[in-house]
């Protein structure tokens, strides 16, 4: 188990070194740099533009700049600094990323926490009223982009005053004690959080439908049902726990994708995260800010698939990790 | 056991939810604790008024840095004035230089040397006098070499083909004495440029070269002690960030009492337009500045019901022009001879032709766009500074207008005539007269402004492709590849909005001289860019008003007869604000509503919009 983990976490490193370069190239081959719109200012002379582009190191070629950026970051795990922020990028990017994976919880909350029970009904209850409803609602939903529904959800907000319109804190947050912070908290992610988690419900809860159906077919069950086990007992301690394996190893995944996910909900309720930090940096070419968050997003999604190995190793004696 | 757990969740909901959201802070009522400085600087305005409340404004993003030497963008700009003061500033009704920290300057009789009395008994937000030494400290930054901010080179003149400093000096600690290597006419909007930081505090950051990582975003608010009417109380990234007042401030109102009168000023962030559109209307933000002329009527009929007020605040200082390229290799490089013009050679020769750029201005119906892309909320312009600019706008500047006829018969005239009848005109060689219009897409306004273009030159037998593109892609194109036919832009206003902030776009060595961009110094490829240059040296080379808009016309006139741009119509801005706040004064110059925050102040103690 050590030794699989161990060989999991180097075969990142190359992995990341490849998202880098690729980052890197990406950068380089879009038209402009970050001074580009700094020369469209009357005020400024190209004398120092050309200044800044030296002190930022960007008159050099872009293999000479990319091989600087690996050899600070082996030898002094150094990432860079943000061109416009004058700060590492690491520290620029920590709150960020912290807000973005507390949305993605609460998303995975809200996916999770409605696809289960309603796949279980769905199944129990199939082609009844209450499996072909949800199957129409879940696809309803599917089919409506992102960007819609948060907005709907935000005419919500402003119409009814329910909740706020976006943001992450109350203006008076510091004032508040710990139990009114949570409150408040859970008050401005609720909205961000059902337009991001409702996005996979549907796929997830026919999953979970699918799953449960499938083993509500096997001799097991019958044997169960045939001892004259009550049939909540049947479905909750036999036929759901094996159909649950193959969705943990889903959730692993979506927990990667849960990030990337939310770049759009981040931008509408003006959630403080790592989407709205790195789309200002791709618009502005703080190349390093860029770099910092890819590889950020691209670690969230490597852990969240090896999470998801070893959760499944856990549920599923048959499978070891040697 | 699952229900319970839920319904304990929802009981904890509800005995938070009173505290979110709706919950406003109780007032307590100000006192002030700090005895007022000798040299108080009394501010004018409409009305005193009370000390109290809290004004949210709208911001499209949140400061990258709040040091006020090196930051580059709008949105550190705007935090960065309100939160440092300097020397002088302008004042933006009138657009005269009023006195901040100094308390008055004098002139030598050259003109060139500027002695300023400082303020007795201003101080730093930590309770540090500010003395000329901290004056000189920021000049030592700003001038810096190694660090060479972009704000350095309004502290430079171009003298006999170099840039040279300004130079200064701080005989004592209440007088600090700048000379200008030349006469500057813009001498106090530059040395106002210069935003006045704590030298106790940062000194040591300087010596050792960490100036540009100091008083970042990651600093503590506590630690970041300002020289303006505000300090930092909290910043939360892309989200919003809270000032409250400045205890030591030394501005006061007619009755003596301190400034600034609001307890609180946040710039909340809103990425996007309608996002903040619904914030404002919700009472989640008191202020505006970015409201799209579509939404213009239905501000204006929703502000008696809503309590807010429309404020009407004239043109806009952003302008919209067109431009071809007329640029040509200076040296000679990659099989190409110098002189050689970079775009197609055809093209070349009808783009350097003055007839067909007028003709191509008087192609355009301005008065369709107004009634379109603007809903009606433009007006005409004909140079960098628009009819909103009170002190620089002249209306005697003229160019050539909309009068298809005109520029039909112009055409005919120089030989563009359509010979095979396809519609499109070919010139004398017989190539049709076609090109391509680039332009950023994700600017819906100039998008549309194309299309109408489009219409209006081919209504005169001239076919025009609009091109859009992304927005680097573009300035690419107009600054390095220089491969483009024609350009749809704009330029934003510099605070202040005079013509001598625009040196890069009148000289013909500038990079923003957009048409022909960075010439050999002093070796413009037209006679009438020589006599530009030459006016622009002539404008910045006195302080004498009438001269300066002299000077000014005359470019204007002749960039305007040479037709090197064609000028496009400019938007009106409106500002919606709450009518709960007095002393308010949207300008067209940035920040728009919150330039005077020092005096806007809260009507009643509570209350809602």
């Amino acid at each position: 188990m050590r030794t699989y983990l161990l060989r999991r976490l180097l075969q990142t490193i190359p992995l990341l070194i490849g998202i880098s370069a690729l980052t890197f190239l990406l950068l380089q081959l879009a038209p402009g740099d970050f001074l580009a719109t700094m020369a469209d200012n009357p005020q400024i002379s190209p004398a120092t533009i050309e200044a800044m582009r030296q002190r930022f190191g960007l008159d050099r070629p872009w293999w000479v700049q990319y091989l600087l950026y690996l050899k600070n970051v082996f030898l002094h795990l150094d990432f860079g600094e943000s061109f416009s922020r004058h700060q590492p990028v690491f520290q620029v990017l920590g709150t960020g990323l912290s807000n973005t994976l507390l949305l993605a919880s609460a998303a995975a909350v809200v996916t999770w926490g409605l696809a289960i029970p309603l796949g279980v009904l769905a199944a129990v209850r199939q082609y009844g009223w209450a499996d072909k409803s949800l199957s129409f609602a879940a696809f309803l939903w599917l089919s409506v982009p992102e960007v819609l529904s948060g907005l709907l959800l935000l005419w919500f907000a402003a119409r009814t005053g329910w909740f706020p319109i976006g943001g992450m804190r109350d203006l008076d947050y510091d004032l508040f004690t710990p139990l009114q912070r949570m409150g408040d908290l859970i008050h401005h992610l609720a909205l961000p959080a059902l337009v991001v988690g409702l996005v996979p419900l549907a796929s997830r809860m026919r999953q979970m439908r699918a799953n449960l159906l499938d083993q509500l077919r096997l001799d097991y069950i019958t044997t169960a049902r045939a001892k004259g086990l009550p049939e909540h007992r049947v479905i909750l301690n036999h036929a759901l726990r094996n159909a649950l394996n193959p969705l943990i190893t889903l959730f692993g995944f979506t927990l990667g994708s849960l990030v990337s996910g939310s770049f759009v909900a981040e931008t509408i309720f003006s959630w403080p995260g790592l989407g709205t930090l790195t789309l200002e940096a791709i618009n502005t070419q703080d190349q390093y800010l860029v770099m910092g968050s890819v590889l950020m997003a691209s670690s969230v999604l490597i852990a969240g698939n090896l999470v998801a190995d070893l959760m499944l190793a856990a549920a599923d004696p048959r499978i070891r990790h040697e | 056991m699952r229900t319970r757990v839920m319904a304990a969740c929802l009981l904890a909901l509800s005995l938070v939810a009173p505290g979110c959201g709706g919950g406003k802070r109780a007032e307590t009522a100000y006192v002030d604790h700090e005895p007022l400085p000798t040299d108080t600087m009394t501010v004018r305005m409409d009305e005193p008024g009370r000390h109290g409340g809290r004004f949210v404004v709208g911001a499209t993003s949140s400061p990258k840095t709040f040091n006020p030497i090196v930051a580059n963008e709008t949105s550190s700009s705007d935090l960065i004035t309100q939160l440092y003061a300097a020397l002088v500033d302008i004042d933006y009704l009138t657009q005269e230089d009023i006195p901040v920290l100094a308390k008055s300057w004098s002139f030598s009789p050259d003109g060139r040397t500027v002695t300023f009395q400082l303020r007795r008994g201003a101080r730093f937000s930590d309770g540090h006098p500010i003395t000329s030494e901290d004056v000189k400290f920021c000049f030592d930054v700003v001038l810096d070499p190694e660090l060479h901010p972009s704000m350095q080179d309004a502290l430079m003149m171009p003298v006999g083909g170099k840039a040279v400093p300004y130079t200064y000096s701080a005989p004592d600690s209440y007088t600090f004495v700048v000379t200008a290597p030349a006469t500057d006419a813009l001498i106090l909007p530059h040395i106002g440029n210069v935003r006045i930081v704590p030298k106790h505090v940062l000194e040591p950051a300087f010596r050792q070269k960490r100036f540009a990582s100091s008083y970042t975003t990651a600093t503590p608010p506590e630690s970041l002690v300002t020289s303006g009417p505000w300090r930092l109380k909290s910043y939360l990234e892309n989200q919003q960030t809270v000032l409250e007042r400045n205890p030591y401030w030394c501005g006061v109102d007619a009755k003596g009492k301190r400034l600034p009168y609001l307890d609180e000023v946040v710039f909340r962030v809103a990425k996007d337009q309608d996002v903040a559109a619904q914030m404002f209307h919700a009472g989640e933000l008191d202020g505006l500045d970015n409201v799209k002329p579509e939404d213009y009527r239905q501000y204006l009929a929703d502000q008696k019901s809503k309590n807010f007020t429309v404020y009407d605040v004239g043109a806009s200082f952003n302008t919209h022009f067109l431009w071809f390229n007329l640029n040509r290799f200076h040296q000679a490089e990659k099989g190409h001879k110098a002189g050689t013009p970079r775009a197609e050679p055809t093209k070349y020769a009808w783009f350097a032709n003055r007839d067909f750029r007028r003709a191509v201005s008087m192609a355009v119906d301005r008065e369709a766009i107004i009634r379109g892309p603007f809903y009606g909320y433009g007006v005409k312009t004909w140079s960098v500074l628009t009819s909103g600019n009170a002190r620089w706008y002249d209306s005697t500047i003229t160019a050539p207008d909309f009068d298809p006829a005109a520029a039909k018969a112009l055409l005919d005239q120089i030989g563009f005539t359509d010979r095979n009848g396809d519609g499109v005109r070919e010139d004398p060689a017989g190539h049709p007269v076609a090109f391509t219009l680039s332009f950023n897409s994700d600017n819906k306004l100039r998008a549309s402004i194309a299309t109408l273009l489009q219409d209006d030159l081919a209504k005169v037998g001239i076919k025009l492709i609009p091109a859009g593109m992304d927005f680097n892609t573009m300035v690419t194109k107009f600054r390095h590849e220089l491969d483009y036919d024609a350009c749809l832009l704009g330029l934003g206003s510099a605070v202040p909005a005079d013509p001598g902030m625009g040196a890069n776009f009148w000289k013909s060595s500038g990079l923003t001289h957009y048409w022909d961009i960075s010439q050999p110094e002093g070796r413009p490829d037209t006679p009438a860019e020589a006599r530009i240059d030459a006016l622009f040296q002539r404008h910045l080379a006195t302080t004498d008003l009438a001269e300066r808009k002299a000077t000014f016309r005359e470019m204007s006139q002749i960039l305007n007869d040479e037709c090197f741009v064609v000028w496009l119509p400019t938007s009106i801005m409106k500002i919606p604000v709450s009518s709960r706040f007095g002393n308010v004064h949207p300008s067209p110059m940035p920040h728009r509503i919150m330039w005077n925050s020092d005096r806007i102040y809260q009507k009643q103690a509570s209350g809602t919009r």
